[in-house]
């Protein structure tokens, strides 16, 4: 089966659990943006979602570091204070991904047992469609230096495609993270908007490939090292035209949501629902 | 090379422990909260890694090699966990 659907979500935790410096007018626009994806989501008729995502330093510490990882557990678990999250995980679907991609030479970690990260359970609060369907966790390191360079993370998007392509199940692909935020240095009031709005014209204009071609240095430099999970994506989409569905710079944080129509319809016949166009 | 996130070196694995320990574990976050030097006895902090997070300096923590994002993350939870009310959740 072909992709059903493809977005790029934030996981701002600002964005589930608002403190009082957060502007709640802005968390709410990102909400109903959120709630557009999750229509998608639902009228796509997902058998799985599969969720690139970076870990926080959570389910992976110093221990062990992998550069892309599977979880390929029965279910997966995390909590965030007074938030608890088990999904199931699509395991026929995962242990595929794991096979197949070593087999196609991607040396994959995989784990049975780990602790979800809010990267995969943040925009999955607002977003899992009804009924609810398992997920496969994916992970891409993008925190702990050195992380995979733009480049692989984009071979590994065009390969995991081409094994979804063969696979029955229908498969929604949503890549976790961004934009620009620099949590814990001295940066983290001072996001690169400008950086991101002119990724996003570059994505808008279907030409997501260039993103292979970014620098581990310039996503770092621009506050958008999980942009990694996103170029991911765009391996598996390839030039499809992005949909900005919203762009909420925050004093923190740049918050993106996008869509790419389903390759193979043409851009712009398959307007998002709710979206007007 | 890398401007804001760096390789953490081997002499911080201690510190970093503990910083990751107060972020993903809750029993953890409770003891130290209830008794910091003897949390930080359990995971072995030297001198400068225990003043430093004592005293919750940041840019002290990120010299001796803490992880920018752990000590974000890490005062973060110990926040929501003093001051709940303070938070509106969805």
């Amino acid at each position: 089966m072909p992709l059903v659907a493809a977005v790029a979500c934030p996981h701002t935790p600002q964005l589930l659990v608002r403190p009082e410096t957060e502007d709640r007018a802005l968390v709410l626009r990102v909400h109903a943006a959120y709630a557009r994806v999750k229509r998608l989501l639902t009228e796509a008729r997902a058998d799985a979602i599969c969720v690139i995502g970076g870990d926080h330093i959570e389910g992976f510490f110093l221990d062990a570091v992998p550069a892309f990882a599977v979880c390929v557990g029965a279910s997966v678990s995390g909590e965030f204070g007074r938030y608890a999250y088990t999904f199931p995980v699509h395991e026929p679907l995962a242990r595929a991904i794991v096979e197949e991609g070593i087999e196609r030479e991607f040396d994959l970690t995989y784990s049975q047992d780990i602790r979800l990260d809010y990267a995969f359970y943040l925009p999955l609060h607002f977003t899992m469609p009804e009924p609810p369907v398992p997920i496969v966790p994916l992970y891409v390191n993008v925190y702990l230096p050195p992380q995979p360079t733009p480049r692989r993370c984009y071979a590994w998007g065009r390969t995991l495609r081409a094994i979804l392509d063969a696979r029955p199940e229908r498969v929604a692909l949503m890549a976790s993270g961004g934009m620009s935020h620099y949590p814990g240095t001295d940066r983290y009031a001072s996001p690169d908007y400008e950086w991101d709005r002119q990724l996003l014209a570059t994505l808008a204009d279907g030409r997501g490939a260039e993103t292979a071609r970014l620098t581990g240095d310039e996503l770092d430099k621009a506050g958008n090292v999980e942009l990694r999970t996103w170029i991911t994506l765009l391996g598996a989409v390839g030039d499809a035209r992005a949909d900005v569905v919203c762009y909420e710079p925050s004093w923190h944080h740049g918050n993106a949501v996008v869509v790419w129509p389903i390759p193979g319809r043409a851009p712009g016949t398959d307007p998002l629902p709710g979206s007007g166009r | 090379m890398n401007h804001h996130y760096f390789f953490p070196p081997a002499s911080a694995y201690a510190l970093n422990r503990c910083l990751f320990r107060l972020k993903s574990d809750a029993a953890f976050r409770a003891r130290y909260l209830a008794d910091p030097d003897a949390a930080m006895d359990e995971l072995g902090l030297d001198a400068d890694g225990r003043a430093a997070l004592r005293d919750r300096a940041r840019d002290r923590l990120v010299a001796l090699g803490a992880h920018p994002y752990l000590v974000f993350m890490a005062e973060l939870r110990i926040g929501m966990e003093r001051s709940s009310a303070a938070f509106e959740h969805f």
